[in-house]
């Protein structure tokens, strides 16, 4: 499995496209790490991602040197609220993708490597969650069990997993019956060992390329959930908030209709920066692991 | 053939009762005085909040309500949906033809750039044409339903005022309610054409842009990288090169051959997309005063209106099994080897 | 996209450059945009503004205000006024005797008669649905606020007592009262209007008597006629309830008993998103529209668009009520429970001193700056300004940390200030002035010591409205909307300890109920007045809730509309109106 590593990561190296987003990524992880020195939160701050706030004043303030990226509507300055919003955004992002791609590989490895009724009951359960009207379960999951961006984010999981269920599922079933794996078996080894030593690596690069490009549109899907009133809450360092804080400035102001517009340009470009890096990182993947393609 | 539709048309019942059981186990956890909130709204009603929970009910166990839910439902009586202020079957039936008006306007254009992209970005892989359409769908994809949307309010209605939002204009609906206009099947741009008024078809469609615009632009991106990337096996393939060896002409090539084999995960995804838009598309109705089944559905779970939030889960369900039934149908179409099978 | 955007929207602006203001546009519709859809057209169930919007333009009540008065009233179905002075209210306050107008016709052409409207308020009493507005006649006329015994069923007497106290003798109506009430013309210039009762028969309605009224008692919303469908006496008739549109469509009525309006037609849309509302008023597709001053910056400066500032509300919105006894059973908001720095006991906010402290730390004009702009003064008691009782000279709570700290240092015999508290303090979404006054708070008290620990929470309605009903909330924010504008109509619900407040909030003092009571039944306004300036400075000292704000509205339309007046108790005003006296032109 190194070795295959090691010859992902080199043909990575030599595409432009992949380094662009392996960049973008790096430069955002770089922030979010270093987040407590860009951007110190206030002495007796209780909870670092709370943005700070200076006055009540409705109207949003432009980028100043007090505030590098000035101020959104009641005054949370934007530059802090960017910065801690990129922890958020990765462990939001990576949460629900890494829950997503458990449940999904146990789902479709069960299925796709017993088949039989096991197969058929877990099928017909997928088919039932991804029946599932998903903001109508974002709403009730926080009716039941409060606000909060992370409760949400446990029904964005919920209706996320079958993707790679299914995808699991389809190649598990094509390389159960390869020769090697019923060499393994003829050896005498269990079930579980086939599944994790022989099957699923083999199998795993097709859902890393989805997680890849998944963790884009998860941001994406806060901010919608944000506009909708579920999601963070107000004052919380989030790009999905703060970008649904900017809704009205996005018709500008009267008078001019660009006054505000770095309360919507600087989260939107930013959300816009990462989708694209992991775009073109999942891009580079699949381009890579896929073996039918050169 | 027939069999693979029995399938899946036994699989209704299953989703039906599994989806709604599942959302009442959830519901299990609201208390009834959170139920009841949907009926009080007011501080000034505070005090006869334990009536209203006896009036509707709202204490009984979860598995009775359920059950009356049921047998109600086989009696085809949905309930009364108080956010939509009318019977359940009604507000499906109110909303629903707006939702598909805009789930066919936004899904023809949809697939048509999706796949003239993708094909375009995967025969011209790594030159400029791929990246450009490449680079113009991700930004689609960044941006949020809301900013895209009103943005473009604010271009074609608030500049230019070319598109307004809502079903229709003010003399429409005045027209449309009139006795002059009649109502054969709820569909507006049919009814339209069936009353012989192209304006009102014209003020309807007009209408439809900005919304089908925003979705179209959200979701190309992902209908290209599906194409492209299916295109791009395709023509990696043998038989594509022994076609091109023989000399075929590469539009050939490319259109009558590789195209139709890697249509079979746009199939795939365009199934799941139009499934999405006849969902309804709450975002954007909210957005342009657009009177779909999105706003109402999710109206219903912020206040609890379990009528409607049954109802249109109820929907979404049918509206599944629906989409993978024809998805099924058009595999066998696609690829020959699933209809021998 | 987004490099090209600033490009883009650029060369767009100059296309799109700004003509000089057009002329009218639909000069005989007006359309309002707003917030929400109405719940029912029926005048016996709503209590909701949108819904009283449009009754109040359909349906006709027996009085009405004069202008932008709400002292005033001028006789509407009714053709006086009745008072002492005239005679028509008897000596004891007890009888009214009501002539009614000849000459008025319902928009089906049939005339409107003393039996009409004596079936109208029998109606408005006897329907009585949970959490309707029924009490609001009840208490005053039959003298208890609801028509069912605790188990739920119908009381026997109920009907004969509406039947005796609502009589028709002549040409007029006669209201008999267990007690003198003086705020009753005032409440019947808002409530019960007139319907027509051969209307209601002819579609399956009530017909007035004993015996069907069972059926009709706590009647479900959509099984009357009245839902959707009305038949009234007022300026306009319901052409069309649009429930898919979320839209009314009022249409006028050329019968009307007064010259006909000048609006062909009023059209009350529900449009949720502000931008939306936003670039219709600017199109001019919407004549006026709903905004608060979070929204001003962006109405400001619009050309065609005036803002009339300054306009009064009659409400408290919103207030802060501690509750002195919390449901500790299963709560998530009171921390630990206890006084040890990660809780609160529940009755905490029974000590004065907790109360004060919280009162002195909140600053009251930083508020009233940051969320309105400095629209508005900080409130001096329960009585909101405009109201007979307002004490405008009341002692109030300023923002003074230093008295904030000398009250938490004396609270529970100094454990406060040892081990410090933590609570939850929630606030329902969708409402920047709570959410504000929240945050205000909470910064302003965890200011004073490290050890005051408040989590803001923002809930939906329903979350919110089980913790208030459970009392689990230790400080919940609300507000209250004038029903009539009578100062009682504040003070019973926010002192009297059967109020809806103070029953939330465990509290009860006698002698707020004595003042209560004696000013709801003195007549003389003067000693009226006093009684009230003496409830407020009880009010203040005991601190049961914070008012922060006398709050002023303003009203955002299009330069065109005329003959707008504003009346601050009309309903959902500033925005909705009474489009009678209304016109477009330039």
């Amino acid at each position: 499995m190194n070795e295959r590593l090691l010859a992902i990561a080199k043909k990575l190296r030599k595409k432009p496209m992949s380094l662009l987003g392996l960049g973008l990524i790096l430069f955002f992880g770089l922030a979010a790490a270093l987040a407590p020195v860009l951007a110190p939160p206030p002495p007796n701050a209780r909870d670092a991602y709370i943005i700070p706030q200076e006055g009540y004043s409705p109207d949003p303030v432009r980028p100043s040197a007090k505030h590098w990226f000035g101020t959104t509507e009641q005054q949370y300055d934007l530059y802090y609220g960017m910065i801690w919003g990129t922890r958020t955004a990765f462990k939001v992002a990576l949460s629900v993708v890494l829950v997503s791609l458990l449940i999904g590989i146990v789902v479709g490895s069960l299925s796709g490597f017993y088949g039989g009724w096991v197969d058929e009951v877990l099928m017909r359960f997928t088919d039932v969650v991804l029946a599932f009207p998903d903001i109508v379960l974002a709403v009730v999951i926080v009716a039941v069990l409060g606000p909060g961006l992370f409760k949400v984010m446990i029904s964005v999981t919920l209706v996320s997993w079958p993707q790679y269920a299914r995808l699991l599922r389809g190649d598990v079933l094509a390389i159960k019956e390869r020769e090697f794996v019923l060499a393994a078996r003829a050896l005498g080894a269990s079930d579980t060992r086939i599944l994790s030593l022989h099957i699923l690596p083999n199998c795993i690069y097709p859902l890393l390329v989805l997680a890849s490009l998944s963790m884009g549109r998860i941001v994406i899907t806060a901010a919608a959930l944000s506009f909708l009133g579920l999601g963070a809450p107000l004052g919380y360092a989030d790009w999905g908030q703060l970008i649904s804080l900017s809704r009205n400035w996005i018709l500008g102001s009267s008078g001019n209709a660009f006054e505000y517009w770095h309360t919507v340009f600087i989260p939107g470009f930013t959300i816009f920066l990462f989708v694209l890096g992991w775009n073109l990182l999942g891009d580079a993947l699949r381009d890579i692991l896929d073996p039918r393609q050169k | 053939m027939l069999r693979f539709i029995g399938r899946r048309l036994a699989l209704l019942p299953l989703v039906i009762v599994g989806v709604t059981a599942l959302l009442f186990a959830l519901l299990q956890f609201l208390s009834p005085e959170m139920r009841a909130a949907l009926y009080v709204r007011d501080p000034r009603q505070l005090a006869s909040l334990e009536a209203v929970i006896q009036k509707y009910h709202l204490r009984d166990p979860m598995p009775v309500q359920y059950w009356t839910w049921l047998k109600q439902l086989a009696h085809g009586d949905l309930g009364y949906s108080e956010t939509a202020k009318m019977p359940v079957s009604d507000a499906i039936r109110a909303f629903f033809p707006a939702t598909v008006e805009l789930a066919v306007a936004s899904f023809i254009p949809m697939m048509f750039f999706g796949i003239w992209l993708g094909t375009l970005s995967a025969v011209r892989k790594d030159k400029w044409a791929d990246h450009i359409s490449r680079f113009i769908a991700i930004t689609g994809y960044s941006l949020p339903t809301f900013v895209l949307g009103l943005l473009l309010l604010m271009i074609f209605y608030g500049r230019l005022k070319m598109f307004p939002p809502g079903r229709y204009s003010l003399d429409v609906d005045l027209l449309v309610h009139s006795p002059a206009f009649h109502s054969y099947t709820g569909f507006l741009l049919l009814d339209s054409l069936m009353n012989l008024r192209l304006d009102v078809f014209w003020d309807v469609s007009k209408h439809l842009v900005l919304p089908a615009l925003t979705l179209i632009y959200f979701e190309v991106a992902l209908l290209l990288r599906i194409t492209r990337s299916s295109m791009l096996e395709e023509l990696g393939k043998d038989y594509v090169r022994t076609a091109r060896a023989k000399g075929l002409r590469e539009r050939l090539v490319v259109i009558k051959h590789a195209r139709k084999n890697a249509m079979i995960p746009v199939v795939t995804l365009s199934s799941i997309l139009f499934t999405t838009l006849l969902g309804g598309v709450v975002i954007t109705e909210t957005v342009f005063d657009y009177p779909g089944i999105g706003r109402w559905g999710v109206n219903a779970a912020q206040q609890l209106d379990i009528p409607g939030v049954l109802g249109s889960a109820l929907l979404s369900a049918i509206l599944f099994v629906f989409a993978n039934m024809i998805s099924d149908i058009l595999y066998a179409f696609v690829d020959p080897r699933i209809r021998i099978q | 996209m987004k490099l090209f955007r600033p490009v883009l929207c650029l060369s767009l602006a100059g296309l799109g450059a700004r003509p000089a203001v057009a002329e009218v546009k639909n000069p005989d519709t007006y359309t309002y945009a707003t917030i929400s859809d109405a719940d029912s057209v029926d005048p016996a169930w709503p209590y909701d503004v949108a819904s009283h919007v449009l009754i109040l333009n359909i349906y006709e009540p027996l009085f009405t205000y004069s202008g932008a008065s709400i002292q005033k009233l001028l006789p509407l179905i009714a053709a006086r006024v009745p008072s002492r002075a005239n005679g028509l209210i008897s000596a004891d306050g007890r009888t009214y005797t009501i002539p009614i107008r000849k000459g008025v016709l319902f928009h089906d052409g049939t005339p409107m008669t003393p039996e009409d409207v004596r079936y109208s308020l029998m109606r408005f009493m006897l329907f009585d649905r949970d959490a309707g507005p029924s009490p609001l006649l009840l208490q005053p006329l039959l003298g208890y606020p609801t028509t069912r015994d605790d188990s739920g069923r119908l009381k026997p007497n109920a009907y004969k007592d509406a039947a005796r106290a609502v009589e028709v003798r002549g040409n007029n109506v006669i209201l008999r009262l267990p007690a003198p009430f003086s705020p009753l013309p005032t409440i019947l210039a808002m409530w019960a209007p007139v319907v027509s009762k051969r209307w209601a028969i002819q579609n399956g309605d009530w017909d007035g008597t004993e015996a069907t009224l069972p059926k009709f008692n706590n009647f479900k919303k959509e099984s009357t006629p009245f839902f959707e469908r009305a038949n009234g006496t007022g300026p306009f008739m319901l052409e069309r309830w649009d429930r898919k549109n979320k839209e009314a469509v009022l249409l006028r009525n050329d019968r009307y008993w007064r010259k006909p309006a000048a609006l062909k037609r009023v059209i009350i849309r529900a449009v949720p998103e502000f931008g939306t509302r936003k670039l219709m008023l600017e199109a001019g597709d919407a004549d006026n529209i709903t905004a608060d001053w979070d929204n001003l910056g962006q109405l400001q400066n619009l050309p065609g668009v005036e803002i009339i500032k300054d306009l009064s509300s009659i409400e408290e919105n919103p207030v802060a009520f501690f509750t002195f006894h919390v449901n500790a059973a299963g709560n998530p908001y009171i921390g630990s429970g206890k006084l040890d720095g990660n809780g609160i006991p529940p009755d905490f906010f029974s000590d004065k001193d907790v109360r004060k402290g919280f009162a002195y730390a909140f600053d009251y004009q930083g508020y009233i700056q940051g969320t309105f702009r400095g629209h508005g003064t900080q409130g001096t008691g329960c009585i909101p300004k405009g109201l007979l009782g307002h004490n405008p000279g009341q002692k109030t709570y300023a923002y003074d940390l230093a008295l904030a700290r000398e009250h938490f240092k004396k609270a529970w015999g100094g454990r406060v200030w040892e081990n410090g508290f933590e609570f939850s303090l929630l606030y329902n979404s969708g409402n920047t002035p709570r959410e504000n006054f929240c945050q205000i708070l909470k910064r302003q008290v965890e200011s004073l010591n490290p050890k005051f620990k408040i989590d803001v929470r923002v809930v939906e309605w329903p979350t919110f409205l089980d913790g208030m009903d459970h009392s689990r909330l230790p400080i919940f924010i609300l507000g209250w909307e004038a029903d009539y504008p009578d100062p009682h109509d504040f003070a019973f619900p926010l002192m009297h300890s059967k109020g809806n407040y103070p029953v939330d909030q465990k509290y009860s003092n006698p002698e707020a109920d004595r003042l209560v009571e004696a000013a709801l039944a003195e007549t003389n306004p003067e000693k009226r007045k006093a009684l009230y300036y003496k409830l407020q400075a009880l009010e203040f000292e005991d601190a049961l809730h914070i008012v922060p704000i006398d709050r002023l509205m303003y009203r955002a339309q299009r330069t065109w509309v005329k003959g707008w007046t504003h009346n601050p108790i009309f309903p959902d005003s500033p925005w909705g109106a009474y489009y009678y006296p209304i016109h477009k032109s330039e």
